[in-house]
């Protein structure tokens, strides 16, 4: 478990959503053991050691935007709701500590609001996210709050403006710091890719690690595929895109067998943009602005209210349509197809974004950068305007 | 109350009476219902043999029976098993535990042994024993027919009659209480079959509260590919595992003897849904509908049965082998045990059973005639009397299902530590070493795999008291579950409070367990797993299990339950201590 443990602590750190020097681990096999920021490393043993799980991470955000949601909330509130459609299925909510509810046995107070929830924040210390069976499982957890609350928070500023102090640096932070220049500068695509199977495996996991590297998903969820003839070759659920070696699920186009039981759960629709584009590779990520500009409709007089599933509109984001859809079986799989071969690419209500090509994955690449690049710009567009 | 009626039916066959009683609210909250209310019921009794008249059979629904929480029409039924002589419970689905808890009760207790055989009927506050004479000796589908008119039906075949080891009962359905022989019990109780109608409502204390967790479940459930995927099981059933374990390279062979099975695809969830249909079916208000069945509405079998009934016993032919999963439904047989005794006697016979022989080997294991008498023991029993133990592919005597442990070292692990013998739905860690939910685990690695089998243990031991589905925990997990429990009762419980239920139910398990003498000797996996590799190709080796790296994963499973290092418990007062 050391071994994993340095490798999350690292990841957490490549990725930038945490600070390095103020990250820390506990996990518990027959023993219990910690590793990190002295402080976090004690306050994780402590708080792990009251729960039936096998670890936990507690880390300072890179950014400060989720204690900055504590400050905006009401006095009366206890916990935010995630607007992305990922977080919302699989975190339902977050719920947060403020410093006062800290005053004796945090641990038992972290505990008990891990008990119910995957990770929370807590103020002054960061978020505190839990993995039931794996030190993996608390990673992707810490990285879900962490996407869930960059989401949330830029959304909410645009909508509402600044209302506490620190949220003018914490932008400035983000636009100076943190942003870094998104491109495909530097990437080497197959320019065509063959049906040889060696040739699809090796360049689909290198794509996936590019998608991790230029930060286009959060945590390390999205999934590629690629066709050759009857096969699809689709990542496989739960696989992390930057270590797809091995985790890459040849699928037969007419169901012949059922080994892609554990590909992603987004086959269906994969199958679907298929059939509908005659494509040979999709791509799927989230990046974040695109997520978040998304989730912004400018219709009045709306009756519809869970738009992230049932809005049956098609609206644009410069030239890519943005449909609405569950994930899975849900109902993506439906609205994306008819959309995504007029440009080839397609945004999903408050999730993400599907991107085809024809010959190999380097315009499928370069088309997610182009759209999560006019994301980033019209958003702080509209920010700037506002101000 | 919410959630529970709190009420039970006693019947007492030797006496013939049947009396309802009050349940303790306290053992509600403690125990929910299912599997931890039954083993807590057992406490005064499980020192019994499972064939003294006096042994209760009890069928436990849970909290969530009868709301419209998915996968929740379901019942354990527990007692102690004649198969392994572990405390056992079993959960089955259908429409029996939705019906029996619309009668009222939440518990159903039979004691004693009734002089001639009968069948129990049960109708709202009706319950009554009448003669089933005319029953005795028939198949299952025989008797469900002719007690139709009576509600759902739960009954025992010609196996459960004739005392054999490893008989089911039967749900009317076509819904097994499966593996453990708890089909012998009844028939030694000459209790034919058992049926169920009633008109009660199961009330709710938040239903607002429930509807939006029940929403947060089939979100995830739509968002699982191994549930509402096109290839998952929502789809081809269990048989969906078959191609997934042949490319694994890990289902059972030929006794174990191997890992891979080239004809396997004969009888892969695509080949079965080509030759006999895949309608979709399943449990009362189940959105999953994981059960298939023939276009004739004949039960197909599951994933276990087809790799039994075919590669464990070098079988290809699919239509034997669905032949052979409807004539055990009809005699009353486990399909796993009946099938790994049968390729256990095979081994020993030098010679696997041809296809045309197993109707009849089953034919006579559940009437115990010719070889049938040495066959109907399971396959502990049948190896050690042919001079061969160490063929029988048993863990505490409950035939291994269809995971073989060289390819998943949690499974290895699961498989010992389970209470009540060689099972893979314990903890069930196929769901994160091959399902990859809700993370993946190296497959091929003990680290970290004591602790994650403790959890799922744990988690599983709620589960089964809900009762919900184990399939269910393909997509969602205990929190929607706990939201769904609490708003049912107006209790709040949550994950936690939850896992802390199911380590009481499996420490108490395990005490019994230990009180009737089994001891780290029995938590062990035959030697060949040791000692022979399977069948290693297409890049995966699958070696031998590391005897010493195992054993070190079982030392750390006993202290993170908190057993003495030799799995024996520290407290003899352990029973005391628990409500
Ligand atoms: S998933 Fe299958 S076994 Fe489970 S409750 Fe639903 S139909 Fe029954
Ligand atoms: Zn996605």
């Amino acid at each position: 478990m050391k071994d994993q443990i340095a490798k999350y602590t690292a990841k957490l750190g490549a990725d930038r959503s945490a600070l390095p020097g103020a990250i820390a681990f506990a996990a518990q096999d027959d023993l219990l053991i910690t590793d990190g920021a002295p402080q976090l490393a004690e306050l994780a043993g402590a708080t792990l050691s009251r729960l039936n799980a096998l670890a936990l991470v507690a880390a300072r955000p890179a950014l400060p935007f989720a204690e900055l949601l504590i400050a905006r909330a009401g006095a009366d509130e206890t916990g935010i709701v995630p607007q992305d459609t990922e977080t919302r299925t699989f975190l339902h909510d977050i719920p947060f500590l403020r410093q006062k509810d800290l005053a004796e046995d945090a641990p038992g107070r972290i505990a008990r609001l891990l008990s119910h929830r995957k990770g929370i924040i807590v103020e002054g210390v960061g978020i505190v996210a839990v993995g039931a069976i794996t030190v993996e499982q608390a990673y992707i957890n810490y990285s879900s709050v962490f996407h869930a609350t960059f989401v949330k928070y830029l959304q909410d500023v645009l909508r509402d403006g600044f209302r506490v102090p620190g949220e003018e640096a914490a932008l400035e932070l983000l636009r100076r710091d943190w942003l870094k220049p998104l491109t495909d500068d530097g990437l080497a695509f197959v320019p065509e890719l063959s049906d040889d199977r060696e040739e699809i495996l090796a360049e689909v996991e290198r794509v996936g690690r590019y998608t991790v590297e230029r930060g286009l998903v959060d945590s390390f969820f999205g999934n590629i595929s690629a066709r050759a003839g009857e096969l699809i070759y689709i990542s496989q659920t739960a696989a992390s895109l930057d270590e797809l070696a091995g985790c890459i699920d040849p699928v037969p186009t007419d169901n012949s067998s059922t080994t892609g039981i554990t590909a992603s759960s987004e086959l269906l629709a994969h199958r679907k943009i298929y059939e509908a584009t005659g494509a040979r590779v999709i791509l799927h990520g989230h990046p974040k602005f695109a997520v978040i500009m998304s989730m912004i409709c400018e219709k009045q007089g709306c009756s519809i209210r869970d738009c992230w599933k049932e809005c049956p509109e098609v609206r644009h984001l410069d030239a890519t349509p943005v449909v609405a859809g569950e994930i899975g079986a849900g109902g993506l799989a439906k609205r994306v197809p008819p959309v995504i071969g007029a440009t080839g690419g397609a945004v999903v209500y408050g999730h993400g974004v599907f991107t085809i090509g024809d010959a190999g994955f380097g315009a499928a690449f370069s088309l997610m950068v182009a759209v999560e690049n006019y994301c980033r710009e019209e958003y702080f567009r509209r920010l700037d305007g506002r101000r | 109350m919410h959630g529970w009626t709190g009420r039970m039916l006693h019947v007492d066959l030797g006496r013939g009476i049947c009396r309802r009683d009050e349940i303790p609210e306290e053992l509600l909250r403690a125990y929910l219902g299912g599997r931890g209310l039954g083993v807590r019921m057992m406490r005064e009794f499980f020192r019994l043999d499972p064939f003294d008249p006096e042994i209760p059979l009890i069928f436990a629904v849970g909290p969530l029976c009868g709301t419209p929480a998915p996968t929740s029409a379901r019942l354990s039924v527990v007692t102690r098993s004649p198969l392994t002589g572990t405390i056992y419970d079993c959960s089955a689905g259908g429409r029996f535990a939705w019906r029996m808890k619309a009668s009222g009760i939440d518990l159903l207790v039979i004691t004693g042994q009734s002089a001639q055989p009968v069948r129990l009927e049960i109708a709202d506050d009706r319950a009554e024993l009448h003669p089933a004479g005319e029953l005795w000796g028939k198949g299952v589908r025989e008797s469900v027919a002719a007690l139709k008119e009576c509600g759902s039906v739960a009954a025992i075949g010609p196996a459960g009659e004739n005392g054999v080891l490893f008989a089911n009962i039967m749900m009317g359905e076509g819904n097994s209480v499966g593996r453990g022989g708890l089909g012998a019990v009844m028939g030694k109780k000459r209790l034919k079959a058992i049926t169920v109608n009633g008109t009660g409502k199961t009330t709710l204390a938040d239903p607002e509260r429930f509807d939006a967790a029940r929403g947060d479940v089939l979100r995830l459930f739509r968002a699982s590919p191994v549930l509402f995927g096109e290839l998952g099981i929502g789809e081809y059933g269990t048989p969906a595992l078959v191609d997934l374990m042949a490319q694994r390279r890990m289902a059972p062979t030929r006794n174990f003897t191997g890992t891979f099975f080239p004809e396997a695809g004969n009888y892969s969830g695509p080949a079965i849904r080509a030759a006999c249909g895949a309608k979709k079916d399943g449990c009362y208000g189940c959105p999953i509908q994981c059960k298939k069945s023939s276009d004739q509405g004949e039960p197909l079998p599951e994933y276990e049965t087809v790799n039994h009934f075919g590669a464990l016993n070098d079988i290809s032919d699919l239509h034997a082998i669905v032949k052979a999963n409807s004539l055990c439904n009809d005699l009353g047989m486990d399909t796993i045990s009946a099938a790994a005794t049968l390729a256990a006697f095979g081994e020993a016979l030098g010679r696997f059973p041809r296809a045309e022989e197993v109707e009849g080997l089953l034919e006579r294991t559940a009437l115990v005639q010719g070889e049938g008498t040495l066959l109907a023991k399971g396959s502990l029993r049948v190896a050690r009397e042919l001079g061969h133990p160490e063929l029988s592919m048993t863990v505490k005597g409950l035939e291994l299902p269809a995971y073989d442990p060289r390819g998943a070292y949690g499974m290895a692990l699961a498989y010992v530590t389970s209470n009540r013998g060689g099972c893979h739905l314990r903890a069930y860690p196929i769901s994160h070493e091959i399902l990859r939910k809700p993370v993946p685990t190296d497959r091929f690695s003990f680290s970290g795999k004591a602790r994650i089998i403790k959890i799922a243990e744990d988690v599983n031991a709620a589960v089964d008291s809900l009762v919900a589905c184990k399939f269910a925990f393909f997509g969602a997990t205990l929190e929607e579950y706990g939201e769904l429990l609490s708003a049912a009762t107006g209790i709040e419980y949550t994950p936690e409070t939850l896992k802390s239920i199911g380590e009481r139910i499996c420490l108490t398990e395990r005490f019994y367990n230990c009180e009737n003498g089994f001891s780290m000797a029995d938590d062990l996996l035959p030697e060949r797993f040791f000692s022979e590799p399977g069948s290693s190709g297409e890049g995966i080796d699958i070696p031998p299990i590391d005897r010493a790296r195992f054993e070190e994963e079982r030392r750390k499973y006993y202290r993170i339950r908190g057993l003495n290092d030799d799995g024996s418990f520290p407290d003899a007062n352990f029973l005391e201590r628990c409500p």
